[in-house]
């Protein structure tokens, strides 16, 4: 596997990756959907096990545009979204980043891996993990995204989901 | 049956008086307005020898050590899960010969396959040899199952065909015929519906579900006279905490739950959007109707198992016209399904003086619920809620839409069941919320013998209009819950 690597670019978008997880676990929830596009596209899809292959559990558990994403970030803004009251306390931990061109000029191909930890009040707590596939704009000389793949690595998810990857 | 009396000595609240109507079974029901029973002293007797104390569902009151005590958990998978006729998926899954699909049944792991010969059968997903599980996937197709520790293989039909060395090892004395994989005894096909039991003296499918609560499943959940349902490949699954009762009533009759507290984030969030003019599926979820909807009831009542429907929408055209309202912005294909399926409804109702047109949420008797039945427009849930201990359980589920509908109402109906109540959708995580906080706050037994209220409608359970199968009360009520409580306890005491 020989492939030259642009240093500068993978930098950049770490910097960015990391900043967002920060952002995360800061629940600074209406920040994190600027970082999103408006025609932006964020799915999970589930896994199931077909014959020995891992494969897609049919339609995506979420399969949001940004309207449908600000929509669940907004419900837990009203005060009455029990699942986040109160707040969860997550950690996002993001690696394995690497940097490939996009489709457009302006965009790149981001797959990265990603640890969280999700805890709530005493001693509830769920463990995520899997890999997400970006695909990352260049708007205003900042990055944005345009569209986010998260794998789970689960075939039964832990707790239902109410945080965001 | 023992009348359980604390030992007065084990408990915080020993010196409290007991509530009366535990020592006088001709007390007045206690749930409805007057104060609430005392905690009962005294947890050291066997929850499972005073379950008709506990279980009290005449009166409304059904105490929380159901959902807590281990031996009821062991002895329910026995009396319940071992009896019951439950369901194990649809004939959507398993289309072909060797299709198959895994399941459970309570916590036995079965194979649902369809054999050589097109017939549909229900496995215990063990090896006759050792125990093993034979089968590893949620999906597939094959020729037969082998088991990973000795080889034994296994037909579609779950006939033992071989073992390795056989002639070498067995010198032609081991009995094939004996050593099958076990065959769950019995499998019925509901227009499509699979279910089974292990009991092979359970009562025959039709006195299990009787006439009232086949034709709402037939008609109304399985769509029949419309052309059926079809299934949208994938499990969608979620673990969470709490006993699979308190999962299970909640769907079978809990609209309380909806409008009072659980969902108001989302009720909340849905107005402001509208008001912002903002129309994706979630927003414009039909979640409510104008006019009058019903709790609906079919069997129970020493008529089988009980089957609870809540938001029952009958003499009532608002949620048509919003049907149709919405189909208009989706094309005339969409408008001619949803006035043609409404003609459908009401030729089915012809000669009958209410006219039901869906209900939104439901339960057969234990574990499936379902959720999404309101509207053409939304797409509909099965869900199998697993035990998994006394404290947790599984939410296993898949999704249908109904089978002659435009792509155009199937593709807004799957996106807009999704959204809402389902493990990833803004409506279920909240129910899971209060199971997590229900099982913090009732784990410890000093509580377990106080009764919950179940008290909603108590005596007014058949106000509503009459002349369709069943009946149909007031909503919400409590009504399925009582029916539900008064179920599970007549299987529980018979040994």
């Amino acid at each position: 596997m020989t492939t030259s690597v642009n240093w500068e670019l993978k930098r950049e978008v770490e910097d960015f990756l990391y900043r967002e997880a920060h952002i995360l676990d800061e629940h600074r929830l209406e920040d994190w959907l600027d970082l999103f596009t408006e025609d932006a596209e964020y799915l999970v899809p589930l896994r199931e096990y077909v014959q020995g292959d891992v494969a897609p559990a049919g339609h995506p558990v979420i399969k949001d545009d940004k309207q449908m994403l600000t929509v669940r970030v907004r419900k837990d803004a009203t005060g009455y979204s029990h699942v986040e009251t109160p707040v969860s306390m997550t950690c996002h931990l993001i690696s394995n980043v690497v940097v490939d061109e996009g489709p457009e000029p302006d965009e790149v191909e981001v797959l990265s891996a990603f640890t969280v930890r999700q805890a709530r009040k005493l001693r509830d707590e769920a463990w995520w993990a899997g890999r997400r596939r970006d695909r990352l704009r260049r708007v205003d000389g900042g990055w944005k995204i345009a569209r986010r793949e998260v794998h789970l690595d689960a075939t039964v998810l832990p707790r239902g989901i109410a945080i965001f990857f | 049956m023992s009348t359980v009396e604390g030992t007065g000595t084990d408990t915080p609240d020993a010196g409290l008086p007991t509530a009366t109507r535990w020592q006088d079974p001709g007390a007045q029901p206690a749930a409805s307005g007057s104060a609430p029973p005392r905690p009962r002293a005294g947890t050291s007797a066997r929850t499972v020898d005073a379950l008709r104390e506990i279980v009290d569902w005449e009166h409304g009151l059904v105490a929380p050590a159901i959902h807590f005590d281990e031996e009821v958990y062991r002895v329910e998978a026995e009396r319940v899960f071992d009896r019951a006729w439950l369901v194990v998926g649809h004939e959507d899954m398993v289309r072909k010969p060797g299709d198959y699909i895994t399941n459970y049944m309570g916590e036995v792991p079965v194979i649902v396959v369809r054999d050589a010969q097109g017939e549909i059968r229900v496995l215990v997903n063990k090896c006759s040899h050792r125990g093993n599980q034979v089968c590893l996937f949620d999906r597939g197709n094959v020729k037969g199952f082998t088991c990973s520790y000795h080889g034994w293989s296994f037909g579609l039909d779950g006939a033992l065909t071989g073992a390795p060395m056989e002639q070498m090892l067995y010198r032609g004395e081991l009995d094939k015929a004996a050593w099958g994989l076990e065959p769950v005894a019995q499998v019925v096909n509901f227009h499509g519906l699979l279910f089974a039991t292990f009991d092979r003296s359970a009562p025959a499918f039709e006195s299990w579900l009787d006439a009232d609560a086949r034709w709402w499943l037939e008609n109304f959940v399985l769509s029949t006279p419309l052309g059926g349902l079809e299934m949208l490949p994938g499990w969608h699954r979620y673990r969470s905490p709490g006993n699979w009762k308190l999962v299970c009533e909640n769907f079978i009759g809990d609209d309380y739950h909806v409008y009072s507290a659980t969902h108001v984030s989302w009720l909340a969030m849905i107005q402001d959007f509208m008001e912002q003019g903002v129309r994706i599926p979630i927003i414009t979820y039909p979640g409510t109707t104008d006019g009058p909807m019903y709790e609906g009831s079919a069997g129970g009542n020493g008529r089988g198992a009980p089957m609870g429907m809540g938001m029952v929408v009958a003499d009532n055209d608002s949620l048509f016209k919003r049907d149709l309202a919405e189909a208009q912005e989706l094309g005339p294909e969409a408008v001619d399904w949803v006035e043609y399926r409404r003609e459908k409804l009401l030729e089915l109702a012809q000669g009958r003086p209410v006219k039901p047109y869906s209900f939104m949420n439901g339960l057969v008797y234990p574990n499936m619920a379902l959720m999404g039945f309101f509207s053409p427009m939304l797409g509909r849930h099965f869900q199998m809620f697993h035990p998994r201990g006394p404290v947790e359980h599984e939410c296993w589920q898949w999704t249908m839409v109904e089978r002659d509908a435009p792509q155009v109402v199937k593709d807004l109906a799957v996106q807009r069941v999704y959204q809402g109540q389902h493990g990833a959708g803004v409506i279920a995580p909240d129910d899971v919320e209060n199971f997590e906080r229900m099982v913090e706050a009732g784990k410890p037994a000093r509580s377990w013998r106080r009764p919950f209220h179940y008290g909603l409608q108590l005596g007014h359970e058949d106000e509503g209009p009459k002349g369709l199968p069943g009946n149909l009360g007031p909503n919400p009520s409590e009504v399925n819950q009582r029916q539900f409580y008064r179920f599970w306890l007549e299987m529980m005491e018979r040994s």
